[in-house]
């Protein structure tokens, strides 16, 4: 199990593991944002939540790791129905809005909160998030999105991203599913934090703010609104992007903003959005095994006249 | 007992009663219309029947239960469904997908169903597969399931929302402008759909513009002006009657 452990140096392993935790956060970004289309701009809120409900249930009860986890998922989850249930009937800039407030109460109420040490922070927290427990979580969380994603539920959720009074004509609660959706994104968000909070072992509350719920909806939009391929891609590219640019000391944060304005030039719809990842492999498949692409190519055009 | 009845319904929107007092029979079996010049309030009347405005007064009837005010979910769920006149799909995703989101109220699978994928589940699916399969065919559009939405010709796209609403199984079949923008070779198509889903048992209620299309096709028709019904009969019955004549050319000043 422990296989992949210290198999990278230190310095990759570190960002490998920060790499996965982003990805999990980027997923249920993406369940909210990109499969539903409710922009939700205080993700990190629930990230802060799932990471410190982990470290107590760690820190105070002692529990093993899996504990902590699920404590950290549930107790974002739990936020995310409480928010969520309110705030889902709003749309559009107004949601962005409360979602924003939520995110800035939680880092106010963090900081003015003794137990979990205020704006001192929360230190002492185990090391457990190692590559491969951050892997296998990372996997699980891919395949659960995935299988989401392709069942009635996540039609369901497309159809409201798509046209909510269509979606309501056809028998979807739709404000139901939003607040289903939204628990679930939330409860993954959870699990990213607690693997955070048992990576990087000191939990401040500053380090959940306005800005990380960007950076996050940032991988979201990059690699493709409502793409799961797109959406591990724009996570993995813009957490390894910032260390691949330490060479440049000064200028890293100046590149990486350019080349962030660059990519949304020229790929608006994201990195892969509009692709269909797996259309795309078994099309070259084919084409590489030569089959009857080129005919069924010809069957389409017609199609179109 | 009328499958559907609009009893004194009445919305007003601020100082505009957009639907006046209207009562309204739809018959097990028949097609019905609903006809009146720009802005007379049918397009509000099925927002009424469907649940998307709840009515200021007056009650909605399905089978005798009273459905007014219940959420358009609900409603679809009791075997309602309906087309948009602008229409409404589901854009960027396959005309597959927007049939099979139709299904969702004859299907239950939930989040957890989603993840663990139990058998049930999986038939559950390949039901719901076969029953888009059926609509798509029935609208003509089997061939294209794998194309966006988007992408469908203005005619095949009214044809798709049909499609979809034939997919949650209704037994009230609401079209709202299905033939606005066809041609005539498109509209002769379409009657014959509508023609033939009629024979597979469903009750038929739509609201047109275009008097031929109406006329050929419905056993009732009703004849809306401001609101208010002016008219209620068979199809010779109404096209002439004065207030009619009067509603959609203006009346004779002399």
């Amino acid at each position: 199990m422990t296989l992949l452990n210290g198999l990278l140096p230190p310095y990759i392993e570190s960002i490998a593991i920060t790499v996965g935790i982003y990805i999990i956060m980027a997923l249920g970004l993406n369940l909210i944002t990109g499969v539903t289309g409710q922009l939700s701009l205080g993700h990190a809120a629930y990230m802060s939540i799932g990471a410190y409900a982990s470290a107590v249930v760690s820190l105070q009860l002692g529990m093993p790791f899996i504990f902590a986890l699920l404590a950290g998922g549930i107790a974002a989850g739990f936020f995310g129905l409480i928010i969520g249930y309110p705030t889902l009937r709003l749309t559009g800039d107004y949601l962005a809005i409360a979602t924003l407030g939520f995110g800035e109460i939680v880092k106010s109420l963090l900081f003015n909160m003794p137990i979990v040490g205020g704006a001192m922070g929360l230190a002492g927290i185990p090391f457990k998030s190692t590559l491969t427990v951050t892997l296998i979580v990372v996997i699980i969380v891919i395949w659960m999105m995935v299988r989401v994603e392709r069942s009635r539920f996540g039609r369901a959720l497309l159809a409201i991203r798509e046209d909510d009074i269509a979606a309501e004509c056809y028998g979807i609660n739709t404000s139901l599913y939003k607040v289903k959706m939204f628990v679930l994104g939330t409860f993954i968000a959870g699990i990213g934090g607690a693997l955070w909070a048992h990576k990087i072992m000191v939990l401040q509350p500053r380090d959940f703010g306005f800005m990380k719920s960007i950076e996050i909806l940032n991988m979201v939009v990059l690699g493709g609104l409502g793409s799961i391929p797109g959406t591990v891609l724009g996570a993995i590219v813009l957490t390894s992007i910032p260390e691949v640019l330490r060479f440049s000391s000064d200028y890293r944060m100046l590149l990486y903003g350019a080349l962030l304005v660059i990519m949304m030039r020229f790929r608006p719809n994201g990195l892969l959005g509009g692709v269909d990842v797996t259309k795309l492999v078994k099309k070259s498949i084919k084409s590489i095994t030569g089959s009857n692409f080129a005919d069924k190519e010809k069957k389409k055009v017609k199609g179109g006249n | 007992m009328a499958l559907l009845e609009l009893n004194k319904l009445t919305i007003q929107f601020g100082g505009l009663i957009a639907v006046n007092k209207v009562d309204l029979k739809v018959e097990k079996g028949q097609i019905s219309a609903l006809i009146g010049p720009n802005g007379a309030g049918k397009s509000t009347a099925f927002n009424l029947a469907t649940g998307i405005y709840s009515p200021t007064s007056g009650k909605v009837l399905y089978k005798g239960q009273d459905i007014s005010g219940k959420p358009p979910y609900y409603i679809n769920g009791l075997g309602i469904a309906r087309t948009f006149q602008n229409i409404r799909l589901f854009k960027e995703l396959t005309v597959l997908d927007n049939v099979k989101i139709g299904c969702h109220s004859r299907s239950k699978a939930g989040i957890f169903g989603a993840i663990t994928r139990l058998s049930a589940i999986k038939n559950e699916e390949k039901q719901i597969e076969e029953k888009a399969f059926q609509a798509l065919k029935l609208m003509g559009l089997d061939k294209k399931y794998d194309e966006f939405a988007d992408n469908l010709s203005y005619g095949e796209q009214r044809c798709l929302e049909i499609a979809r609403a034939m997919a949650s199984e209704p037994e009230l079949l609401l079209l709202d402008e299905p033939a606005a923008g066809m041609n005539l070779q498109e509209k002769i198509v379409l009657i014959e759909k509508i023609n033939k889903i009629r024979e597979m048992g469903l009750t038929i209620f739509l609201v047109e513009h275009d008097m031929k299309f109406v006329m050929g096709l419905s056993d009732r028709v009703a004849v809306l002006d401001y609101g208010v019904k002016i008219a209620d009969g068979t199809p010779e019955e109404v096209q002439v009657n004065a207030d009619v004549i009067a509603a959609y050319l203006g009346k004779e000043v002399v």
